[in-house]
Formats: C-alpha cells, sequence, structure tokens
C-alpha cells in the first residue's frame, strides 16, 4: 500500500483546501478531547492514590476553615497500632468554593514537610525554610501562575510568607500549594488557633488496613473533646471535591460530543471525496484495482486526515495545558491539569479508531461501486 | 485455438419494466494478434462486448474465454487480478487520473504486478518510447493536448504487456488529424508488438485500418467482407 503514497497525498494536495479545513476540524475537536481527558485524569490521579495516607477531619466539616482539632490528638493517634507517623496541619485557603485559581498554604511541622512530601527544590533551599519561621516553599505550578520568585514576600488574605524555596513533586496536585510552619500559620490571622489544627495526615505501616486503622482512630477520639472523621486521602479528596466531580463527570459528554463531531466531519469529506472520484476508482479498477485496493485507498485517506488532525490538537493541547499550568480547586484540594503520556496515547489512538470508523462505510460505497455503471455516467 | 472465444453470449439490462438485450448469443472468435475493429450505431451494445471481454461486467449467460481462463467463472478479486495482467484497456476520454503526471499514470497498472522500481521504470520508459512522450514523462493531464492525453492512455494500457487491448471510441474525441495519429499509433503497436486489438469505432474510415472489421446489429455480430475497404496493411502482414 506504500506504493500507492504519493497518489495519496497527491490526491490531498489538490484538495487542499477541504484537506485543510479537514485538519483543522479534527484538531480542534482533538484538542478539547484532551483537555477533557487530562482533567479526568487529574481528578482520577488525586481520588485514586496514596491509600496507605488517612486524613483525619473534624466530624461533619467540610471546608478546612471551619474544621479545628486539638493538634495534641497526634500524640493519641500516633501511639496507636499500624500509624507510622502523624503529620499536624493547618490548611489556609483563599476560597472555599471551587475555583481556577485557588491558593492553599499548608502549615505543618518544617522537618515533616520534608520528610514525608517527595518535594524536590528547584530553587532556594530547605536550610531557608527550615530556620524562618514565616518562610515557606511554594509549589512550581502556582508559582510560575503567579510569577512567585524566591526572596520575595508572597500574601494572601492576612498571610504573608517569605519565599525560601520553589519545588517540584511527582504528584501535580502538589505544586499548587504552599507549605509554611505549622505554628506561624496558627498564631498569624488573629484568631487564635494555637494549639488547633485543621486535620491530621496519617501515614500508616505497609501492612496496616486503611479501612479498619480509620475506624480505629474514630472510635479512639470519640471520647475526646470533639468527633473526629477519618478517611483515606483518595476518599477524602474525592469528597472535597464531590462538586467538581459531578461536573467534571459531565465533561465525559462533551469528550464525546467532540469524538462524534470529528467522525461527522471525517465521514462527510470522504463521502465527498468518494463521489468526486466514482470515475477515477472505475478508472482504477478497470486497470486492475481490486475492491480491496480501493477501499484501502479510501481508508488510508481519511485515516491520514485523521491522525494528522488527531496530532495536530494534541500537540497544541499538551503545550497549552503545560503553559499554562492550570488547576481547579475547591476547599483546598487542587485538581491539576498535566498532559500525560497516557493522555497523549489515549488521544492518538482515538483518532485513529474515529479514522477508521467515519471511513468505513464511504470507502466500501466507493469499492463496491459497479464498475460499467460508474464509468458510463462519469466519462 | 482461438485467443479469444465469445461463446452464446447474451447480456440483458433491467431498466424498471423493460429488459433491454444488447447481446443475443452473440459468437465471436478472434486470434492471437488480431486487429479488430466494431462498428455499429449507438446504443447496439459495443461497449458492453468490450466490457464483458475486458472484464469489468459479466454476461447474463454464455461463456467467455480469453487465453484458455473462462473469465465468467472468476470472483470479483480474482477478476481485478486478472485485467491486471491481460487487459489493456484505453478509454474514449477523461481516463488518466489527475493528480499524478504522465509518468505515474503510465506506471500505475505495474504496481499491482510483482515488480520492482527499476523494472517499472523500464517498462514505462519503453512505453513512454512507444507513444513517443518521453519529453512529457512529468507533466500533468492538464498540461497536455487532447491528442498526448490519448497517448498517455495507450502507454499505460500497454505497458503491461497485456493479452488483449481494447479501445473503446479512442478517436472519438479528437480532431480528424490527431485522430489520424492515434489510429496510426494503434496500427504500429499491432504491427510491431503483435499487440491483439480490439477497437470500437463510429468511424468506418477509422474501422478500415484493422484487418478485420465486425458490426454489431440487433445483438449478433456480423462479418465485414474483407475486400470492402482494404486496409492499407492488409497484404503485408
Ligand atoms: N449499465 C447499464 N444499465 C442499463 N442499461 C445499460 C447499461 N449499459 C448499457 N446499457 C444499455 O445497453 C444498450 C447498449 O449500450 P452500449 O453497449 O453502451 O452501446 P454502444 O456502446 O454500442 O453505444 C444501450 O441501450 C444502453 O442504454
Ligand atoms: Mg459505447
Amino acid at each position: 500500500m506504500f506504493k500507492f503514497a504519493p497518489y495519496l497525498l497527491k490526491t490531498l494536495w489538490r484538495h487542499r483546501t477541504r484537506t485543510l479545513l479537514t485538519v483543522s476540524g479534527s484538531a480542534v475537536a482533538l484538542f478539547v478531547f484532551c483537555f477533557v481527558l487530562t482533567v479526568r485524569q487529574g481528578l482520577q490521579r488525586l481520588t485514586q492514590q496514596d491509600d496507605s495516607v488517612l486524613i483525619v477531619f473534624q466530624a461533619n466539616k467540610f471546608c478546612p476553615a471551619t474544621s479545628h482539632l486539638p493538634q495534641d490528638y497526634d500524640q493519641v493517634i500516633s501511639r496507636m497500632p499500624g500509624v507510622r507517623d502523624v503529620v499536624p496541619i493547618q490548611v489556609f485557603t483563599n476560597n472555599c468554593r471551587a475555583s481556577l485559581d485557588v491558593v492553599v498554604f499548608y502549615g505543618a511541622p518544617a522537618e515533616k514537610v520534608r520528610r514525608v512530601r517527595d518535594f524536590e527544590l528547584i530553587d532556594g533551599s530547605w536550610g531557608e525554610f527550615e530556620s524562618h519561621q514565616d518562610a515557606a516553599i511554594v509549589g512550581q505550578a502556582l508559582a510560575s501562575r503567579r510569577g512567585i520568585q524566591v526572596g520575595e514576600r508572597f500574601s494572601v488574605g492576612d498571610v504573608t510568607v517569605a519565599v525560601a524555596g520553589l519545588f517540584t513533586s511527582q504528584n501535580r496536585a502538589e505544586e499548587d500549594y504552599v507549605y509554611c510552619h505549622l505554628d506561624f500559620l496558627q498564631r498569624t490571622r488573629g484568631l487564635d488557633l494555637v494549639g488547633t489544627v485543621t486535620q491530621h495526615e496519617v501515614w500508616l505501616e505497609d501492612s496496616a488496613n486503611p479501612e479498619q486503622a480509620a475506624a480505629a482512630i474514630d472510635e479512639k477520639l470519640k471520647s475526646g473533646q470533639i468527633e473526629t472523621d477519618t478517611r483515606t486521602k483518595g476518599a477524602f479528596q474525592a469528597s472535597s471535591l464531590a462538586d467538581l466531580i459531578h461536573l467534571i463527570d459531565l465533561s465525559r459528554y462533551l469528550g464525546w460530543a467532540c469524538l462524534f463531531l470529528m467522525a461527522v466531519l471525517l465521514a462527510t469529506t470522504t463521502i465527498m471525496t468518494v463521489e468526486d472520484r466514482i470515475g477515477e476508482h472505475a478508472v482504477l479498477q478497470t486497470l486492475g484495482f481490486s475492491t480491496r485496493h480501493v477501499f484501502r485507498l479510501v481508508m488510508s485517506e481519511t485515516v491520514l486526515l485523521s491522525v494528522v488532525g488527531g496530532c495536530v490538537g494534541i500537540a497544541l493541547a499538551v503545550l497549552a495545558l503545560s503553559q499554562s499550568a492550570l488547576s481547579v480547586g475547591a476547599e483546598a484540594v487542587t485538581i491539576a491539569f498535566e498532559p500525560s503520556w497516557d493522555m497523549v496515547l489515549t488521544a492518538a489512538l482515538t483518532s485513529l479508531v474515529i479514522g477508521l470508523i467515519a471511513g468505513i462505510a464511504p470507502a466500501a460505497r466507493a469499492a463496491k461501486a459497479d464498475i460499467v455503471t460508474a464509468l458510463r455516467f462519469s466519462g | 485455438m482461438a485467443l479469444i472465444h465469445v461463446n452464446q453470449v447474451t447480456k440483458q439490462f433491467r431498466k424498471g419494466a423493460e429488459t433491454i438485450t444488447p447481446l443475443k448469443e452473440a459468437e465471436l472468435q478472434i486470434e492471437r494478434g488480431q486487429f479488430v475493429s466494431l462498428m455499429g450505431a449507438s446504443g447496439t451494445g459495443k461497449s458492453t462486448l468490450l466490457n464483458l471481454i475486458a472484464g469489468i461486467d459479466k454476461p447474463t449467460s454464455g461463456r467467455i474465454i480469453v487465453d484458455g481462463t473462462d473469465i465468467t467463472r472468476l470472483s470479483r478479486t480474482k477478476l481485478a487480478a486478472w485485467r491486471a495482467r491481460n487487459i489493456g484497456y484505453i478509454f474514449q476520454t477523461h481516463n488518466l487520473i489527475p493528480v499524478l503526471t504522465a509518468y505515474e499514470n503510465i506506471e500505475l497498472p505495474l504496481m499491482l504486478l510483482p515488480m520492482n522500481r527499476s523494472e517499472r521504470r523500464r517498462r514505462v520508459e519503453v512505453a513512454l518510447t512507444a507513444v513517443d512522450l518521453v519529453d512529457r514523462a512529468n507533466h500533468y493531464p492538464r498540461q497536455l493536448s487532447g491528442g498526448q492525453e490519448q497517448r498517455v492512455g495507450i502507454a499505460r494500457a500497454i505497458v503491461t504487456d497485456p493479452t488483449v487491448v481494447v479501445a473503446d471510441e479512442p478517436t472519438g474525441d479528437l480532431d480528424t488529424e490527431t485522430s489520424a495519429q492515434i489510429l496510426e499509433l494503434l496500427e504500429r503497436l499491432n504491427d510491431e508488438l503483435d499487440t491483439t486489438l480490439l477497437m470500437v469505432t463510429h468511424d468506418p474510415d477509422a474501422a478500415a485500418i484493422a484487418e478485420r472489421r465486425l458490426k454489431l446489429d440487433h445483438g449478433r455480430l456480423i462479418e465485414h467482407a474483407q475486400a470492402a475497404a482494404p486496409a492499407v496493411h492488409a497484404g503485408a502482414s
């Protein structure tokens, strides 16, 4: 079939306006599809991760601004079986509702941040962060979105921190957060929060059962001054993002619609091509081309259009996603929109399949057309 | 044994309620190397017969045997492969692929045969030389005159060295002078390459160059007397 590549390319070039329009349309459709995929994957990463990490929150509270747990719960929890480490965390966010530009401050004991997170500093130093009360390290995505640099001061509302470092993380969602000292965040906001935290992050031993451990913690703290609600980090983030998850779930239909439109566009173009060339295909068959040859020629043309359009759309989406460092968050949890190889591969494969589906009927029609009739009506 | 046997061939077309029968139990035998012309009024079934022999259509009944193969029994796929090897088809008009150059058009049927690029090149060059268009190899159909286009069509039909070359009114769209050139070319191919040629035409002068002339009338083939209009080369062959 490669022998006929020049014929194929020349045919597409001859109808270059049509070719260009179809490729552009397919590119736009796949661009949007990539966004949808990326958002869904971001969400999936967030809610399916960290089964061995639990979040202890105040029972019946949803926004981090309203959850207040005694800090010394960490002592109780850390003595429980199966618990490896407990990190008391004070959370401060500028916006509890769903927003595209959430800034979230996590106040935690500095040495614990370094221990339990996989952060790598791309600028600044851990020493700077650990030695200054008002120091903070800022995620790379947030920093690039807001233009934050090491050495600057950065404020949101009443909170002002000195930027001691910028970090990257395997978990792109982390790169939307600011980490500062726990006691600094407890003191800084005029509220008397000393001694209380928003949540405790509990790291379990590998052997521990997360559900049982969570139930045990809630049971143990039932007798304490404030009741708790403990879930795995994935489940916790899923419930924080519940409203968004609903919306993101709807985006699935947007994705399907894009693919459907792309298929319609490609099929229309292919039908036009086939009708234009009834006579040409009859001539080819007279020369000895089989129905299979003609079928494959038409299919190749459609698949080429869809894959080229798809690749352009994917490339643009990857560029846009990685440039914009976009994320959406709610209740101090953010979903990062990060392009992944998985997404690229899925999208590329999808464009191939769409091309095959769109081409199949017109190609079959072209191949099966009666030679003599076609010659009589086009010659 | 004749190269082509048309044996009791009937072809019917259905047009709504009525049935047209352009060929009724037609009989024809063509020897290898013969140049046969086929005349007849418009709509008598000349193209239909030609298409049956070329294997792009199937008879309602009867058999067509070409070089020992009963082509009426071949599947559509097998028939396509058979055409690629055995048939050269010269159309009346509009038959070149517009996006391909003269060279690429002529090369096209060779792509279907097991042949490497250099062998294809050699064959295309021979065919281009035969039709005297070596200097137009890289021209596109729209850059060629009607006569040149038709010569490319002829080169494409002979490039595979087929068993039979059929031509359906090859001069139908050309002016007198160009027609004469094309006819002369066909005659030369028949002479020099010993190509078996079946040509449909409605032009008596064109028909006259063939060594054997047939007329289709009411579904039957009538042999024309050789003496009626002696062809120039009749004595030579
Ligand atoms: N595919 C077809 N469908 C219906 N009728 C056809 C078809 N092909 C040919 N015919 C009819 O058969 C008759 C012979 O056609 P054709 O062989 O093209 O004639 P000629 O080439 O001698 O002018 C005509 O009446 C034509 O209308
Ligand atoms: Mg005709």
